[in-house]
């Protein structure tokens, strides 16, 4: 009875192509929900590197800089990441005329700035890389 | 924004607009067009159903066996019995030719598929179908070979209905061909200059001559206040043409129903300018004149285009049925049919039954009524007016002892130079039984001398023979 | 992975069930004809894809909505031609393995491989070569000599010019600034680009050298600043269609096939009227996998095998297939538009509008929006070449969809 098993997968597939459609637009349309944050005017932010669902946890994928910048676990940081290897309080980000220091918070497990782990507070240039454990932002600072 | 950015995203919603409407216009393919290139003869699919169901048969109204099929080796051999009689009204269908004719417009009947094909689907797996269904005709066998042989020799179409039921007994057209012998005949049948393939009673579009005058006496009778008397000179001067009466006849004082009796051409020219042709081609379109007859076979509409504008000589030949006017021979049945049962057009029915392999009836066609052409009164008037014309009028040939017969004869001019010779009518008048239309194509004489006698055999034969 | 599927959230997971019960549909409806050989094709199928999607994961920081909405389409593409023709379908299936490595291979060429945008003499050259390669050496195929038969093997040589005219158009408008020190470089260009239209028309490949001109035209609305030449290339195509249609029977054909095929349905409207029955036939859900009959469809593994689909799968799949190639060209644009680097920008517009212009030519023609034209639809029509390029096209899409100056830091990083 192979003609009743195509009749009810024509539904099947056509269901199933049009779930794989929505799904996509609706991964683009989160993506354009964290692009609009780029169009704004900010000189100064950090980019995220990594692709955000392969991150267990929720995290944008660009934070503009004020004068600073903080992140942790701890719910009143600016970037809050709810991971066990990121400390309550793990680093942060001063600016200082017109120049921005990285600073990390003695975090158990460090910060890296550039693939070395910064013990001091370190002057960040634009296109340097900052790393948490698994996240990698890209400082952006354009003139 | 740049200037480049906002072009591009110019560019991007242009693309996306495309895509739109290829999407839109893939859904108006299946939802409007879709039936309809189906069933084009073309579709290859169309044939692989054939070949596994056994086609329906067709019988005319008493049950004769008209087509059948009948496996032979691995498929299935269409007979025709009746090849020539009934090519327009039943047609065929063969692989290489197409469908036409009942054969392609009852297609899904005959080889019992249904038209939602979701359901058709559901069908096929749970009862695959290997016979399709029967189809019983309106049609009566030996008055359409009557008929048949009655159109001997001549061009033309006949059409004989039952006016009250819009059942057509008799459908007729030569020059016809044999559907048996299609494959070695088709060259030159499709060659033929004659059109033998045209169904000339759905297709032909003739100017009725007189027999139009029927829906300008219906005019004239609505027009209020409106001088029936006249004065019958033998010629009028309409518009800058002169309108002469047949044979130069003049028939002096007469009101409109010596007009009709005698098919005086000046009354109706005259008249028809103080009627207007407004007037008259309300009436015409409520004979289902310039509209689509719903038919179980395709067909033309009339034309009557009074809504153009017509110069007085144009409206006068209009009147007379000449000008612009045209009408296909089941159209003036319809008109004789009304006229005969007190003004109501009937749908025209050729198929009765669609009867099941097991001989369930499946679907009935029934009698619907498409317009009130005319109120009852006034179409007594006429139909009075129209036995007038069989008793002393123009149309004596068709009279039949002991029945009281109402008709109209006409002869139409056209470009060939020969005249079409027309005749309408109806019997018996008080409780009709039958109309007919009749029209000798490029006859070159009146109706009244060749038509008349031709409707006068068939009433005759439907009166004794066919009961309904 | 199978928690992401019960959610019903990942599109991966979803492409995964489609594919593995559309080949166990197959699998039924062959019946009898199954052999190992087969399965084990069909299952490399799967792995190949779900492999490549993870792999492309791992290492390109880029776009992967495109590979993925990609795959969707080969897909589909791929169970409609193994059902229609088993031998055809195991070749398309080897066809779209090396596509995905040459999709892989391209990614990494054009990624390190720097000064892309320097070397326009070199791809102008080569696109006169491959022309002249055509000319003489080229046979006719359905009318048009566009092959080049070397031995048991044949191409298109026009699949491989289509990449390069966009990378002379980006290298062009990359470099804008100096080639407006050349006096009327702009004409230049026109007239290279032109030249090769010629040529193409003359080989009466007219699909492709529309695909030519709309690139050529989107670009330069985007980017070209003299706008007068705009309204010039406007007016050549005017002019030229006259011509083309006046002069070329060939042309004149189409034309007349597009506007009234039933007039000449069983010559020039033959193939457009077939086509337009199957999908006619299919309804919105389709006929069933296996229930139509696609072979009574001209040309049915390249132009047509939309139409087969729309007869088996339905309007509705067809309406989704459409839809993909629309997410696809949005999703390009966006990677230009994100993309800061000027030519790796306008490659990315070149490659969407690319993709763009070719689905909707094909698809226009086979719905009788527009004339039919003898081209693929990319990813789903049957042909090596089609397939090859399209994913060396992907491949450069994928690396404009990474940020460059990233890269200019992870490259500063290593040394």
């Amino acid at each position: 009875m192979y003609n009743i098993l195509a009749i009810l997968f024509k539904y099947i597939f056509i269901i199933i192509i049009y779930l794989f459609i929505f799904s996509i637009i609706r991964l683009i349309y989160l993506d354009i929900k964290g692009m609009e944050a780029i169009s704004s005017d900010n000189r100064t932010y950090l980019k995220l590197i990594n692709r955000t669902d392969s991150l267990p946890f929720k995290i944008k994928e660009h934070y503009s800089i004020d004068d600073s910048l903080t992140l942790g676990r701890r719910g009143d940081n600016h970037i809050v990441v709810k991971d066990p290897y990121v400390s309550k309080e793990h680093f942060q980000i001063i600016e200082d005329e017109e120049e921005y220091y990285l600073e990390d918070l003695n975090s158990a497990n460090g910060t890296y700035l550039n693939g070395e782990r910064i013990f001091d507070v370190m002057k960040l240039k634009d296109g340097d890389i900052i790393r948490v454990g698994k996240i990698e932002f890209l400082f952006v600072s354009r003139e | 924004m740049s200037k480049e950015i906002k072009r591009i995203i110019l560019a991007l919603i242009v693309f996306c607009s495309c895509f739109v409407s290829l999407i839109v216009y893939i859904s108006y393919i299946q939802i409007f067009q879709g039936e309809t290139l189906k069933n084009n003869s073309y579709n290859k699919r169309l044939w692989i159903n054939e070949e596994s169901i056994l086609r329906g048969s067709i019988l005319d109204r008493n049950g004769k066996t008209l087509v059948y099929s009948e496996k032979k080796g691995n498929g299935y051999i269409r007979n025709y019995l009746y090849g020539r009689l009934y090519s327009h009204v039943i047609g065929y269908s063969y692989r290489e030719y197409g469908k036409s004719g009942l054969e392609l417009q009852y297609n899904n009947a005959l080889l019992n598929i249904n038209e939602n094909a979701a359901i058709n689907e559901i069908k096929n797996l749970v009862a695959p179908t290997t016979e399709g269904n029967t189809i019983k005709l309106t049609v009566d066998h030996e008055l359409q070979s009557k008929v048949r042989s009655l159109l001997k020799g001549k061009k033309g179409s006949i059409v004989a209905m039952n006016p009250n039921s819009g059942e057509i007994y008799a459908m007729v057209s030569i020059p016809d061909f044999d559907v048996s012998n299609l494959k070695e005949d088709w060259k030159e049948i499709s060659e033929n200059p004659n059109s033998p393939l045209l169904n000339r009673a759905t297709q032909g579009l003739y100017p009725p001559g007189s027999t139009f005058k029927l829906i300008t006496a219906i005019a004239a009778l609505e027009t209020v206040g409106l001088d029936e008397s006249y004065d019958c000179v033998g010629s009028a001067n309409i518009g800058g043409y002169i309108f002469k009466d047949y044979g130069e006849n003049v028939h002096g004082q007469i009101d409109l129903k010596e007009a009709l009796t005698k098919s005086c051409n000046t009354y109706f020219t005259e008249k028809a300018i103080q009627i207007g042709k407004d007037k008259i081609g309300t009436v015409a379109d409520r004979f289902m004149i310039n509209s689509k007859i719903p038919f179980d076979l395709p067909t033309k509409s009339s034309q009557f285009p009074y809504r153009e504008n017509l110069g007085k000589t144009e409206i006068a030949a209009s009147a007379i049925g000449q000008g612009k006017v045209l009408v296909t021979p089941l159209n003036m049945a319809l008109i004789g049919s009304a006229l005969g049962n007190g003004g109501q057009v009937v749908k025209p029915i050729l198929v009765k039954e669609i009867i099941s392999k097991d001989g369930k009836v499946l679907k009935t066609n029934s009698t619907e009524i498409l317009a009130q052409g005319v109120d009852i009164i006034r179409a007594n008037e006429i139909k009075d007016m129209m036995v007038e014309v069989i008793r002393s009028g123009t149309g004596t040939n068709a009279r039949i002892k002991n029945v009281k017969v109402a008709g109209k004869t006409g002869t139409a001019e056209n470009s060939s130079g020969k005249n079409h010779a027309w005749f309408v009518g109806f019997a018996p008048a008080d409780n009709p039984k039958v109309a007919v239309a009749v029209v000798l194509e490029e006859e070159g004489s009146t109706g009244g001398k060749t038509a008349a006698p031709i409707a006068r055999d068939i009433m005759l034969y439907v009166i004794n023979n066919i009961n309904d | 992975m199978f928690n992401k599927a019960i959610r019903g959230k990942s599109p991966r997971s979803l492409l995964f069930i489609f594919e593995v019960l559309s080949l166990f549909l197959l699998f039924v409806y062959q019946n009898t004809r199954v052999d190992r050989f087969t399965i084990m094709t069909g299952i490399g199928l799967i792995l190949i894809i779900s492999l490549s999607n993870y792999l492309l994961i791992k290492i390109s920081s880029g776009d992967n909505y495109i590979f993925l909405i990609v795959t969707m389409l080969i897909s589909i593409g791929t169970i409609m031609i193994y059902r229609i023709d088993e031998g055809l379908g195991i070749k398309q299936l080897i066809w779209l393995s090396m596509g995905i490595l040459l999709f892989f291979m391209t990614y990494f060429f054009v990624k390190y491989i720097k000064g892309w945008q320097n070397w326009i003499y070199l791809y102008v050259g080569a696109s006169y070569i491959l022309f002249f390669m055509t000319f003489i050496l080229g046979s006719r195929k359905k009318g048009a000599i566009n092959w080049i038969n070397l031995g048991n093997f044949s191409f298109q040589p026009a699949e491989i010019t289509k990449l390069l005219i966009v990378f002379i158009l980006s290298s062009y408008y990359a470099n804008i600034s100096k080639w407006k020190e050349i006096k009327n470089a702009s004409y230049y260009l026109m007239g290279v680009i032109y030249s090769f239209i010629l040529l193409l028309f003359l080989q009466r490949d007219l699909g492709m050298a529309m695909i030519f001109y709309l690139i050529f035209i989107s670009i330069q609305f985007i980017y070209e600043e003299d706008r007068k030449l705009i309204i010039y290339n406007i007016g050549l195509l005017i002019i030229g269609g006259i011509i083309g249609y006046t002069m070329f029977d060939h042309v004149k054909i189409r034309f007349q096939a597009w506007i009234n095929p039933w007039k000449y349905i069983d010559r020039q409207g033959y193939q457009i009227t077939q086509s337009l029955f199957a999908i006619a036939e299919g309804g919105f859900f389709g006929k069933g996998l296996g229930l139509g009959h696609p072979y009574f469809i001209p040309e049915v593994y390249t132009d047509f095998i939309f139409s087969a689909i729309c007869e088996e799968m339905g309007i509705f799949t067809g309406i989704g297939i459409i839809m993909l190639y629309m997410i696809l060209v949005y999703r390009g644009f966006k990677i230009a538009i994100s993309q800061e680097e000027t030519f790796f920008r306008i490659l990315a517009l070149g490659i969407s509008i690319l993709f763009g212009v070719q689905s909707l030519i094909i698809l226009g023609g086979v719905l009788k929006m527009i004339p039919l034209t003898g081209i693929t639809l990319p990813f789903i029509s049957y042909g090596g070449s089609s397939i090859l390029s399209s994913f060396i096209a992907l491949g450069i899409l994928q690396v404009s969809s990474e940020e460059i100056s990233l890269r200019r830091v992870q490259d500063e990083q290593r040394d």
